[in-house]
């Protein structure tokens, strides 16, 4: 656990650090092979940047919005730092509703567009649950395996650990150079989100803080499911358009 | 890489969905809270860690026995720039809602500060919540304090409902936070 990086007179969160490195990368890389997907690399990183500036002014907003009492009192809270005062899915919606305006605007093809971008997702997946090993977050449930690790007054499954090697294996199997020429737009895509939430599914039986649903239903595994199912109807249109 | 063939798609895709509903289904024994109240550490959803110290005023304070309560505890210092900004909205916010069950504890690093500065700056901003002086440095150790200042928010039943590293906090997240925590005291 690393939590604060201490640069002399500097206290870095270093989660944060982390995540921000993770969308430098993963751009610098996805620019790197957007030409692949017939995409100029500017157009790419415009859309991406429009995307996470509208992503973190939307999750603000979104958030100002449920509660808005508190924000009309304190105006100037909208302006702060604090991530606390961010709604992740509200900005999420934002952020997707700003990438397709900005992708028509530039004319730019939907499913080349989500192959193209695949790179900075699949960096993303494996930064995220480094920042989470990094502040302690998203920790794993008790174990008496000898990997565990000492986090929370417990050894504990390292499932952050586990979550990275399985996002870095899907992005090693679906980074651009290695897919095939002849494969139909968006596969590249699909592919890399069946086996992330395939592999999401599996791994969040090992974490200690998942919220739970009635009868034990664990809500991050069912809503990898609804997003696993969606993937693989679409894959399956796709394939029946191609035998057609 | 083409990891999915088209041919059997319709077959695999069955499998695949199959086999996850039934991993929900079996794993779902599992999942029980495997940290309310049990385990104390200064994380979320975990008791928090219990203290005994002696405010400003020579007045023993024990953090567990403001069970019922809606818990502020902050861990900060006079030479620290953010924790001296973020005193002023916790002061308003304690005015508004003490009387509802809401209570701070700021707990001073006396181990890395001076005594009479902190008091000097609790003067100087008219602050009226408990001022707890950790002379030693243990509720710091216990709180794994890395920066100044550190905000942990306590539910009525003593379980952490959030952790704030790093501050200023702004008004508007103390004041959703306290209201949530409220809610749940009623």
């Amino acid at each position: 656990m690393l939590p604060i990086l201490q640069v002399g007179p500097l206290a870095i969160q270093t989660p944060g650090l982390i995540l921000l490195a993770g969308v430098w990368i993963g751009l610098s890389l996805a620019e790197r092979n957007s030409q692949r997907y017939k995409i100029m690399p500017d157009t790419l990183y415009n859309l991406v940047f429009t995307m996470l500036v509208a992503g973190i002014l939307g999750a603000r907003l979104a958030y100002a919005a449920r509660f808005p009492n508190a924000f009309i009192e304190n105006p100037l809270s909208l302006i702060s730092i604090n991530p606390g005062l961010l709604d992740p899915f509200g900005g999420f919606l934002i952020a997707v509703v700003a990438g397709l305006i900005y992708g028509q605007r530039k004319n730019m093809l939907l499913w080349p567009t989500l192959d193209a971008v695949t790179p900075v997702i699949g960096i993303m997946l494996i930064a995220i649950p480094l920042s989470n090993l990094a502040s302690g977050h998203a920790f794993g449930s008790p174990t008496t395996l000898p990997w565990g690790i000492r986090l929370w007054g417990a050894q504990r499954h390292p499932v952050q650990v586990y979550e990275m090697l399985a996002a870095g294996a899907v992005l090693w199997l679906m980074w651009p150079t290695r897919q095939p020429k002849e494969q139909p737009s968006g596969w590249t895509f699909l592919q890399f989100i069946v086996l992330s939430t395939a592999l999401r599914l599996f791994f969040e039986t090992f974490r200690g803080d998942s919220e739970v649903l009635a009868n034990g239903i664990r809500f991050a595994q069912l809503s990898a499911w609804v997003i696993l199912a969606i993937g693989l109807f679409t894959m399956n249109r796709i394939s029946r358009q191609i035998k057609d | 890489m083409r990891f999915f063939s088209y041919e059997r798609l319709s077959l695999t895709s069955i499998i695949i969905l199959t086999a996850g509903a039934a991993w929900i289904a079996v794993t779902a024994a599992f999942a029980a809270p495997t940290t309310d109240g049990e385990i104390r550490a200064p994380q979320s959803g975990f008791s928090a860690p219990d203290f005994t110290l002696l405010t400003s005023d020579d007045e023993s304070i024990t953090l567990s026995e403001l069970r019922g309560k809606a818990v502020l505890v902050n861990l900060w210092a006079s030479w620290c720039g953010p924790c001296r900004a973020e005193m002023p909205a916790m002061q308003r916010i304690y005015e508004e809602y003490e009387n509802d069950g809401f209570v701070v504890l700021a707990v001073n690093a006396t181990n890395q500060d001076n005594v009479t500065n902190a008091l000097a700056f609790v003067q100087e901003h008219q602050l009226t919540f408990p001022i707890l002086l950790d002379v030693t440095g243990e509720v710091s150790q216990m709180y794994q304090l890395r920066a100044l200042p550190s905000s942990f928010f306590i539910r009525p039943d003593g379980v952490i409902e959030e952790v704030v590293i790093g501050g200023p906090m702004a008004e508007a997240l103390l004041r959703v936070r306290v209201e949530q925590l409220l809610e749940e005291t009623n």
